[in-house]
């Protein structure tokens, strides 16, 4: 090829100060390299905190105050990009590469109209003024798959949902016809139901104009289904890179295997994931001692477990002077069973009403109509104050973002042990040995019950919380969405955590 | 929209009849107007006689009524120390409030939001760190004794600028105002730049980080991502974010200019409400001090919904709120 | 003790990252410390006893700094009217500047953190009885409320300390339930209810420790605002009484002299007093700054 590449990559090094310091520097892009040419979509995939977005940031002069871009070569068309003026980074930006951002509601200006939004981006980017200008911006809006795209434009953002706003937002990309677009997850912050349409529109403008994608995603579903090129990264780190075809079907790295290996496939039911490293499960653990313990005491009946008939939510705003009460229907007419030892799975896009059930059940909810029966008897009916503290603590709950399901200010061992010693059910000391046990028993060193929350990982410290669930010897959890807030490889390994927990103890 | 504005005006009726609540029975159940008016050698029966004659030997909630009943028809009663109508007094005196307030807000705004949004903008430069000197210098120093230097300085040293009193006034609308004459602005000069001070630092500073939150907003970073040019982005994106906090902040603040005169105007001995409050506290000029509170309560009700229905038209969230 | 040394390393090693390499701020800590000893150290390193009117001589009234008083002592800071040495004046009036200030942000800030957490938790019409008496005090200016209470209550040490605690709990009382509001979303207090964990423990186990930090990030500015508030009302005459002076009736006393060009009455005090809220307010604004999101570096 005579031509030079579209973009060039080679080398490139950024750094993020680490702490309050500022002394210790922490490599948010370490040796990057990538390559791309005209027309061609790539895909960088990696999990959070693997720099994907750093190295958009960078070519377009986009890094923010404390990153740092120590070291590397960008090349435009040939041309450098390192060290240009912003004023030379202005005439680039919008008019040669387009750029994505993974929330359009947070990247459009609240107080401006959509108008006033693509009509400055293509003055700005075109000669086109005035009522031109205004008649492209409906033509662009129109070719997003905008609907109603004359009376969009005199709406503001709040007043439209996700996905048209970032249909808009890839309408002021392409406003200048540009040579790349940079999409930074652009996928990521929409309802599940309209992310697909939405890539489509994205994938038929980049084929209507022969724009280039670089698509920065986590998500190795989406590059399957639209990119020709993908380049994995992990740490900031280069893991591999390859045609998409040949990464999905024969991925040469560990890593992009076990990335490949956690995506759930559908038409397959899996035991556990085939994992290539692993926290054993130690079989031995005397925190399994005492969760079993209690098993002997269990009535059987062949009555199931949890019984939840016709459950409905209703939210209510509350009325004020002027303002009628509204309604809002989060659930309606759910039923179903759930039998001892058994797995009970609820699917649903956000919104859904997923987490609002695993509430009513919990009792976190007021329940406006329909019952859920436990263990035979309904929680309402429960009189007996210490009856009723059994019955609710024998169910508990495994919540989905880890980073804030724990007190940051007690000790993991604390988080593990504070309801028993509050209730009395435990003494002290022996609260201290059986966080220590409970923390072995979820594959945590022992010894890390003294620290903080803040000392844990993602994965780490939702294994502090189930092991705090399992501390009442509960019949049942609810998982809600556990690993959703987690990266993929840890994800399945905690799937797995569960499932063994499941089997040697027979819960739900 | 229409809703909003009706919800925040019956919000602000029921603060202005809490305020009168808490006025009536701060001033006329918790101290005892009997022994306030009494002289030393009054009989028992004077002293029944005249709360009778006040009224106070009916249920507590009749009183209310009957003083929310005067404030309703603009009776505010008679003035001990004056004896005249306490109305008149505090209507004579409010233009040279608000003439010096308003002087001091225009010059503040005029000033400090500029400075604000420059040292914003700028971040660390060494224009802002000269900013952020003077205005935390400025807000560290309390206004009654940057009076006292003031005087020092124009009225003692340099004998520049009279140290009190209005000087001659003009009429307009019937209205004395020292804004129409040279002597008039000679003396409104130093009570304007005093209050005028405390102003640009507190704008000065709130525009400040009102700007460096904008900034980092990521709608601030699409536009660059438009290719949109600095100065157009600050022109267009931040300063119309930023009318929005500052509509806010100076609405409120021209409650805190008012009450902050009460100062101002006892060291420039400027004849406004604020020395009339002052010197009616002092000498237990008690109708003067309660028809004072109640009508600056009114007045800061009365802002405050300006203010919000202001906040609804620059804030098109609000406006589209059901 | 070892304890004592352990909390006062713990603190040092918190604070150290704030103010290393902040020239002004750790300008500001060391001049507040100073100010601070001077006004717990007053009764026994004042040369007189400022509030004795015994050792009082009027015939010293008026003197000029560094006058020979009667007994042969030097004024250094000069005299007032009554033959007060100024200087023993101005570090009594510290120490109750400082006093008042304290007293009434400390217990101020406990009934706002208390009642925000009160209205976060419990809701309903707690709440809203709670906020709205927030509410109604922040539409107010704090100096007319202080005046008006003044007004109702008359003068003295208590009564100006009430005043004060009215300016300062209200903010709080918002910052926190804010506050706990954002954290009682958080998943772990949903893990402490399914635990039956009763409400008070929440409160204070989980919510107060977590949403204590912005407030008190708060009270040093609340602390030089109150000073500030002292000094002003006690200027106007509606605050301390006349026979203990604190900065703000100090300066007032001299106020009366300053065009016959006796100057020092009000200045000296009046400059303690910018100094003291000045060293105050760029600590303040230190610890702000390290605390705003906004300043710090975001993550990727």
């Amino acid at each position: 090829m005579n031509n030079p590449p579209l973009l060039e990559i080679n080398n490139l090094n950024v750094t993020y100060p680490n702490g309050s310091q500022g002394r210790d520097e922490l490599k948010a892009l370490d040796q990057i390299f990538l390559k791309l040419s005209e027309g061609q979509i790539t895909g960088i995939v990696g999990e959070s905190g693997a720099g994907k977005s750093t190295i958009g940031k960078a070519v377009l002069g986009l890094l923010d105050s404390p990153a740092r871009l120590v070291s590397g070569e960008i090349r435009f068309l040939g041309n450098s990009l390192i060290g240009l003026s912003e004023a030379q980074f202005e005439s680039l930006r919008g008019n040669q590469i387009g750029y994505i951002y993974q929330n359009p509601m947070t990247a459009l200006n609240p107080v401006l109209t959509i108008g006033e939004q693509v009509i400055e981006a293509i003055e700005a980017n075109t000669d086109m003024k005035g009522q031109s200008a205004q008649e492209y911006a409906i033509q662009l809006l129109e070719r997003a798959d905008v609907s109603f795209a004359k009376d969009r434009l005199q709406k503001y953002p709040h007043q439209l949902s996700g996905g048209l706003c970032q249909r808009i937002v890839f309408a002021i990309a392409i406003a200048a016809k540009p040579k790349l677009i940079i999409a930074d997850e652009p996928t990521t912050a929409l309802d599940v139901t309209v992310q697909k349409s939405v890539l489509q529109t994205l994938i038929k403008l980049s084929k209507e104009e022969r724009i280039a994608i670089i698509l920065i995603t986590h998500d190795i579903g989406v590059i399957s289904e639209t990119c020709d090129y993908v380049y994995v990264l992990r740490h900031g780190k280069h893991v591999e890179q390859n045609a998409t075809n040949n990464v999905l079907q024969k991925p040469e790295q560990d890593y992009t295997k076990s990335l490949m290996a956690s995506v759930p496939l559908i038409d397959k039911r899996l035991h556990r994931f085939p994992l290539n490293e692993e926290n054993s499960f130690d079989e031995s653990s005397t925190g399994l001692n005492y969760l079993q313990e209690k098993q002997t005491i269990q009535e059987s009946s062949n009555k199931p477990l949890l019984e939840v008939r016709n459950l409905s939510k209703i939210f209510v705003t509350p009325s004020s002077l002027l303002k009628s009460k509204q309604l809002f229907t989060a659930v309606k007419g759910v039923s179903f069973n759930v039998d001892r030892g058994e797995t009970v799975g609820i699917v649903g896009e956000s919104g859904s009403g997923k987490t609002t059930i695993g509430r009513m059940i919990l009792g976190l909810e007021e329940i406006t109509d329909g019952s859920v029966i436990y263990r035979g008897k309904n929680l309402k009916e429960l009189v007996d104050a210490a009856e009723k503290r059994a019955h609710c603590l024998s169910m508990q709950c495994i919540f989905q973002d880890p980073y804030s399901s724990l007190n940051p200010r007690m000790t993991a061992g604390e988080n593990i042990t504070y309801g028993l010693r509050v209730h009395k059910m435990i003494s002290p000391g022996k609260a201290k040995s059986l966080a220590q046990d409970l923390m072995a028993l979820v594959g945590l060193p022992s010894k890390d019950a003294e620290k903080l929350p803040h000392a844990f990982s993602g994965g780490e410290r939702q294994r502090i919380g189930i092991a705090r669930a399992l501390s009442y010897r509960p019949d049942f959890i609810f998982c809600d969405e556990p690993t959703s807030a987690l990266d993929v490889s840890v994800q399945a390994n905690l799937l797995n955590l569960l499932k063994d927990l499941q089997e040697s103890l027979l819960l739900k | 929209m229409i809703k909003y504005i009706l919800k925040r005006f019956w919000q602000s009726g029921i603060l202005a009849v809490i305020m009168s609540l808490i006025v009536f029975f701060g001033m006329y159940v918790v101290g005892d107007p009997v022994e306030m008016l009494s002289d030393e050698d009054w009989t028992e029966q004077d002293k029944i006689e005249l709360a009778i004659e006040l009224g106070l030997d009916k249920p507590v909630h009749e009183q209310y009524l009957s003083f929310a009943g005067d404030i309703v028809k603009g009776d505010f009663g008679i003035s001990f120390v004056y004896n005249r109508p306490v109305l008149d007094l505090i209507v004579e005196r409010l233009p040279a409030t608000l003439e010096v307030a308003l002087l001091a807000m225009i010059i503040g705004l005029c000033i400090g939001i500029p400075l604000g949004i420059y040292s914003g903008i700028k971040g660390n430069s060494r224009g802002t760190r000269i900013i952020s000197f003077f205005t935390t210098i400025g807000y560290s120093t309390p206004n009654f004794w940057q009076a006292i230097l003031l005087i020092l300085v124009f009225a003692v040293f340099f004998q520049w600028l009279p140290a009190s009193g209005r000087g001659d006034t003009n009429l307009l609308f019937g209205i004395e105002w020292s804004l129409l004459s040279v002597d008039g602005l000679k003396h409104m000069a130093l009570p304007a730049i005093n209050l005028a001070i405390y102003k640009i630092c507190m704008q000065s500073r709130l525009a400040r980080s009102g700007t460096q939150e904008i900034l980092y907003q990521e709608y601030m970073t699409f536009a660059r991502a438009k290719g949109i040019s600095r100065n157009r982005i600050i022109r267009r994106h931040l300063l119309r974010n930023i009318l929005i906090p500052i509509v806010t902040i100076t609405g409120l603040e021209i409650g805190g200019l008012i009450a902050f005169s009460t100062v101002t105007e006892t060291v420039f001995a400027w004849p406004g409400i604020g020395k009339l409050l002052l010197d009616s506290i002092h000498m237990v000029d008690r109708p003067v001090v309660v028809a004072y509170l109640i009508l600056i309560t009114l007045m800061f009700v009365f802002i405050n919904f300006i203010v919000d229905v202001l906040y609804a038209f620059l804030d098109p969230r609000i406006r589209h709120q059901k | 003790m070892k304890i004592l040394i352990y909390l006062i390393n713990s603190l040092f090693n918190k604070v150290k990252p704030i103010f290393s390499g902040h020239y002004i701020a750790i300008a500001g800590l060391i001049g507040f410390s100073f100010f601070l000893l001077i006004a717990l150290l007053a009764p026994w390193i004042a040369p007189q006893n400022p509030y004795d009117l015994m050792v009082l001589d009027i015939m010293d009234g008026l003197l000029p700094p560094l006058s020979k008083l009667g007994n042969g002592t030097t004024a250094w800071l000069g005299t007032d009217a009554l033959g007060r040495d100024i200087l023993s004046a101005v570090m009594y009036g510290l120490r109750l500047s400082l006093f008042v200030a304290f007293v009434a942000v400390a217990i101020g800030t406990t009934i706002g953190v208390i009642l925000g957490l009160l209205a976060a938790v419990k809701g309903g019409w707690v709440e809203t009885i709670i906020m709205r008496a927030v509410d109604l005090k922040v539409s107010f200016p704090g100096i007319l409320l202080a005046l008006m209470m003044l007004a109702i209550f008359g003068t003295g040490v208590d009564k100006i300390i009430y005043a004060l605690i009215i300016g300062v709990w209200a903010s709080k009382a918002r910052l926190t339930r804010s506050q706990a509001l954002s954290e009682m979303q958080k998943e772990y207090i949903d893990a402490a209810r399914i635990s039956g964990i009763p409400n008070w423990r929440i409160m204070v186990r989980f919510l107060l420790p977590n949403s204590i930090a912005p407030v008190l990030v708060m009270v040093p500015m609340a602390l030089s605002g109150a000073i500030g508030a002292e000094a002003t009302l006690s200027f106007l005459g509606v605050g301390v009484p006349i026979t203990e002076p604190s900065l703000g009736l100090l300066i007032a006393n001299g106020n009366d002299y300053i065009l016959s060009g006796k100057w020092w009455i009000s200045i000296i005090p009046g400059l303690v007093l910018v100094s003291l809220v000045l060293c105050i307010n760029v600590v303040a604004d230190r610890i702000r700054e390290y605390n705003n999101p906004y300043l710090k570096s975001k993550d990727q």
